[in-house]
């Protein structure tokens, strides 16, 4: 999970999507509807590794149930992303209540990926403009 | 312990949702494994189910409350032989009385739901884990006054 935050946080350069089942399942933050999690990876990679987004996460306890090769982490997040848009203009926005389900399971090969990850907010992110 | 298949769990899903419009408050709650825990769609902490049960049961299955829902295709992983996870998106609306005797309606249409289900010793499929969440933001409606439940 701290693996899943580095990347996102630009903290580590290993791939999101290879922390994904290749059946994973995701529910992203404001998706309608669900979608493959190595396809929500590299979009969420490619917004992120344009340069212009800065982003930190604070995670709060893990709360984990295991299953058998199965483990179910829920917690509760917050997660801050700042953007400088062409004009020298930012946008900050400010996720409070995240909360996260990741659902993880043993490959053939023993690495843990995840199969399942729900992603949401209990309110809308607090977004703050600044011109340049 | 026997195996698991996408349609017995789809079919727990449909019951599970039968169960909340009828106000089924026993069947319902044995939905839930007892150290099931939840993220309630508009909560922003985790919690026991058994929690959950207990507002959900105050404040929607009094008899001025009423609870409709549509189902998206119910996606089913099946990770174990006695472990599925379903996945769905759905269309909710609530119609009930707050304490202070207002009536209000909640439209979510673009509800999203994870729920994890595990065989327990009885052999039964129970949700030991569940994650409700809007994909927009909903405000509650409010209507003309009704009697209190």
């Amino acid at each position: 999970m701290q693996k899943f935050w580095d990347i996102l946080c630009g903290r580590s350069n290993e791939r999101l999507e290879d922390l994904y089942s290749a059946s994973a399942i995701v529910f992203t933050g404001k998706a309608k509807r669900s979608e493959r999690g190595a396809l929500a990876a590299v979009r969420r990679m490619r917004q992120f590794a344009a340069g212009e987004w800065t982003t930190t996460a604070e995670l709060d306890p893990i709360e984990v149930q295991i299953a058998g090769d199965v483990a179910i982490a829920s917690y509760t997040y917050r997660f801050h992303s700042s953007k400088t848009g062409k004009d020298g203009s930012r946008e900050h926005r400010n996720t409070l209540f995240g909360r996260s389900t990741q659902i993880f399971q043993r490959d053939e090969r023993g690495a843990l990926r995840i199969v399942h990850e729900h992603l949401s907010s209990a309110a809308p992110p607090a977004v703050e403009k600044a011109k340049g | 312990m026997g195996t698991t298949s996408a349609e017995e769990v789809r079919a727990l899903v449909e019951k599970f949702w039968g169960f909340f419009i009828r106000k089924s408050k026993s069947e319902f709650d044995e939905m839930y494994s007892p150290s099931a825990t939840v993220f309630a769609a508009d909560a922003r902490r985790g919690e026991p189910a058994r929690l959950m049960l207990v507002r959900r049961a105050r404040e929607l299955f009094g008899p001025a409350s009423a609870v409709g829902a549509k189902l998206d295709a119910i996606d089913v992983q099946i990770l174990r032989g006695d472990l599925a996870v379903a996945s769905y998106a759905f269309h909710f609306n609530v119609t009930r009385n707050l304490p202070n005797g207002k009536r209000v309606s909640v439209d979510v249409p673009f509800g999203r739901a994870t729920q994890v289900f595990q065989r327990d010793a009885n052999g039964n499929l129970r949700i030991i884990h569940e994650h409700m969440s809007s994909a927009a933001p909903v405000s509650p409606k409010e209507l003309p006054a009704a009697g209190r439940d």
